[in-house]
C-alpha cells in the first residue's frame, strides 16, 4: 500500500518545484503592472487557484455521476478528495482576491458578482463537506453525497450567469482581446496555471490514497 | 403517476393544514424576519425597494425550509415511508406531490409576507405587476423543486433544519437574486434592462432542477440504505 503513495508524492514534489520556479517568472520575468505595481503579482497566484478550484468541483460532479451509475466507493472517495481541495483552493482564491480588491478598489470586499459567485460556490461545497461528515450509514452517505455533488455542480453555471446579470467590476483577464496582458505576463500566468495543476493533481491523488487506505483499514476492522 | 402525485398532494395538504402547528411555525418565522428587518429603519424612513424585496425572499426561503422539513417528517412517524415506496407508481410521484404541496403552502405564506413587507418595510407596489407575478411563480417552482429533492436528503437527520438550510440556501442564490431583482422593480425600483434576463434565468433554473429532481429523487427515496 505505501507504494501507492509514491506517484502522487512525486507529482506533488514536481508541482512544488514548478511553483518555486514560477516565483522567478513572477518577480523577475513578468513586468510590474503600471498602476498596481507589486500587488498585481497576486494575480499569478489568484487565477490558478480559482481555475483549479473550479476544476475540482467539476471532478466532484464527474465522480458523483460515476458513483450513481456504478456504485463504486472509489468514485465517492475521489469526490471527497476533490471537494476538500476545491474548498481549500477557492477559499485561498477568495483571500487573495480580497488582497487584490483592497489595493485595486480600496475595500477588502465588494459585492462584485464574480466575487459573490465564488463565495456562493464556496458555501455550496462547504455544505457538501458538512454532508460528508454526517453520521449516516456508509452506503446511504455515499448516495446522498453523490446526489448533492450533481446538484451542486448543476447550480454553478446558474450562479455565474446570475452574477453576470448583476453587473461586474471584476477585471476580464483573458478576454477576446487578451485583457490587456503583456506577452511576458501571459507566459508567466500560463506557467503558474500548469505548476498549480501539477500540485493540485498530486494533492487530490494523495488525499484519495489516504481515504482508500482509511476505508481499507476500517473494512479490515469491521 | 398523476393519480399518485395528487394523492400525495392531498394527503400532505390535509395533514399540514389540519394540524394546529401546521403552517403556523413557518409563517411566524417569516413574519418575524420581516419585522426584525423593519427595526433597522429610523423613524419616518423606509427600506430601499431592493432591500425590501431581499427580505421578502429571505422570509420565503426560511419558510420553505420549515415547510419541506415538515412535509418529509410526515412519513417518519410509523415508518410510513415504506408504504409510499411500495405503492405501485413511480417514486417520482412522491417528489412531485410534495413539491406541489410545497408551492401551495409557500404561496399561502407569501400571501401574508407580501402585505407584511408593504406595511412594515414601507413599500408600495408601484412597479409592473405582471413580471412580478411571473417571477413569484417561477421562483416558488424552482425553490420547491429543489426543496423537495433536498428535503428527502435531510430526512431522518436530527439536525435536519440547519442541515437543509446550509445545503439549500447557497444553491438557491440565483433564484433569490432573480426574485430580488424583479421584486425591487415591483416595489418601484427602475431597471433599464427590464425583467427579461431574470425571468429567463429563473425559467432555466426551474427546467434544470425539475429535470434533476425527476432523475435523482429515486436515488434518495428509493429505500436503498
Amino acid at each position: 500500500m505505501p507504494g501507492r503513495f509514491l506517484p502522487p508524492l512525486i507529482l506533488l514534489l514536481a508541482g512544488s518545484l514548478s511553483l518555486a520556479c514560477c516565483q522567478y517568472l513572477i518577480y523577475f520575468y513578468a513586468p510590474a503592472e503600471a498602476t498596481m505595481g507589486l500587488v498585481q503579482k497576486i494575480f499569478y497566484i489568484h487565477l490558478p487557484l480559482a481555475w483549479w478550484s473550479l476544476f475540482s468541483f467539476f471532478l466532484v460532479f464527474l465522480g458523483s455521476v460515476a458513483y450513481l451509475l456504478k456504485r463504486a466507493p472509489g468514485a465517492d472517495r475521489l469526490c471527497a478528495a476533490a471537494a476538500e481541495a476545491g474548498v481549500l483552493l477557492s477559499g485561498l482564491a477568495l483571500l487573495t482576491g480580497m488582497l487584490w480588491a483592497r489595493k485595486s478598489w480600496g475595500v477588502w470586499w465588494t459585492w462584485d458578482p464574480r466575487l459573490t459567485a465564488t463565495l456562493v460556490m464556496w458555501f455550496i461545497y462547504a455544505g457538501y463537506l458538512l454532508l460528508r461528515g454526517l453520521g449516516l450509514p456508509p452506503r446511504r452517505k455515499r448516495l446522498v453525497c453523490a446526489v448533492a455533488g450533481v446538484v451542486a455542480f448543476l447550480d454553478v453555471p446558474l450562479v455565474f450567469v446570475s452574477a453576470r446579470i448583476w453587473r461586474s467590476i471584476h477585471p476580464s483577464v483573458l478576454g477576446a482581446q487578451g485583457g490587456g496582458l503583456e506577452p511576458e505576463m501571459k507566459v508567466t500566468v500560463s506557467a503558474c496555471v500548469v505548476a498549480f495543476g501539477l500540485f493540485w493533481a498530486g494533492l487530490v491523488w494523495l488525499r484519495k490514497c489516504q481515504l482508500d487506505l482509511r476505508a481499507r483499514m476500517r473494512g479490515s476492522v469491521d | 403517476m398523476l393519480r399518485m402525485t395528487l394523492a400525495v398532494l392531498r394527503k400532505d395538504m390535509t395533514l399540514t393544514l389540519l394540524r394546529s402547528s401546521g403552517l403556523a411555525q413557518a409563517l411566524l418565522l417569516g413574519l418575524l424576519l420581516v419585522f426584525v428587518f423593519s427595526l433597522s429603519q429610523g423613524a419616518g424612513e423606509s427600506l430601499s425597494a431592493r432591500n425590501a424585496a431581499a427580505v421578502f425572499w429571505l422570509s420565503s426561503a426560511f419558510c420553505q425550509v420549515l415547510i419541506f422539513n415538515q412535509l418529509y417528517a410526515l412519513e417518519e412517524t410509523n415508518d410510513s415511508r415504506l408504504g409510499l415506496i411500495l405503492c405501485p407508481a413511480p417514486i417520482q410521484a412522491v417528489w412531485l406531490g410534495k413539491a406541489i404541496a410545497g408551492v401551495a403552502l409557500l404561496l399561502l405564506a407569501q400571501c401574508v409576507f407580501l402585505p407584511a413587507t408593504v406595511v412594515f418595510l414601507g413599500q408600495d407596489l408601484a412597479g409592473p405587476l405582471r413580471p412580478a407575478l411571473a417571477i413569484l411563480f417561477l421562483t416558488d417552482t424552482g425553490m420547491c423543486a429543489l426543496g423537495s429533492l433536498l428535503g428527502a436528503l435531510a430526512q431522518g437527520q436530527t439536525t435536519r433544519e440547519s442541515l437543509l438550510g446550509v445545503v439549500l440556501f447557497p444553491l438557491l442564490t440565483p433564484l433569490l437574486l432573480a426574485g430580488t431583482g424583479i421584486g425591487a422593480q415591483a416595489f418601484g425600483d427602475a431597471d433599464p434592462d427590464g425583467p427579461g434576463a431574470w425571468l429567463g434565468l429563473a425559467a432555466a433554473f426551474d427546467a434544470i432542477f425539475l429535470a434533476a429532481g425527476l432523475l435523482l429523487f429515486a436515488f434518495l427515496y428509493g429505500g436503498e440504505e
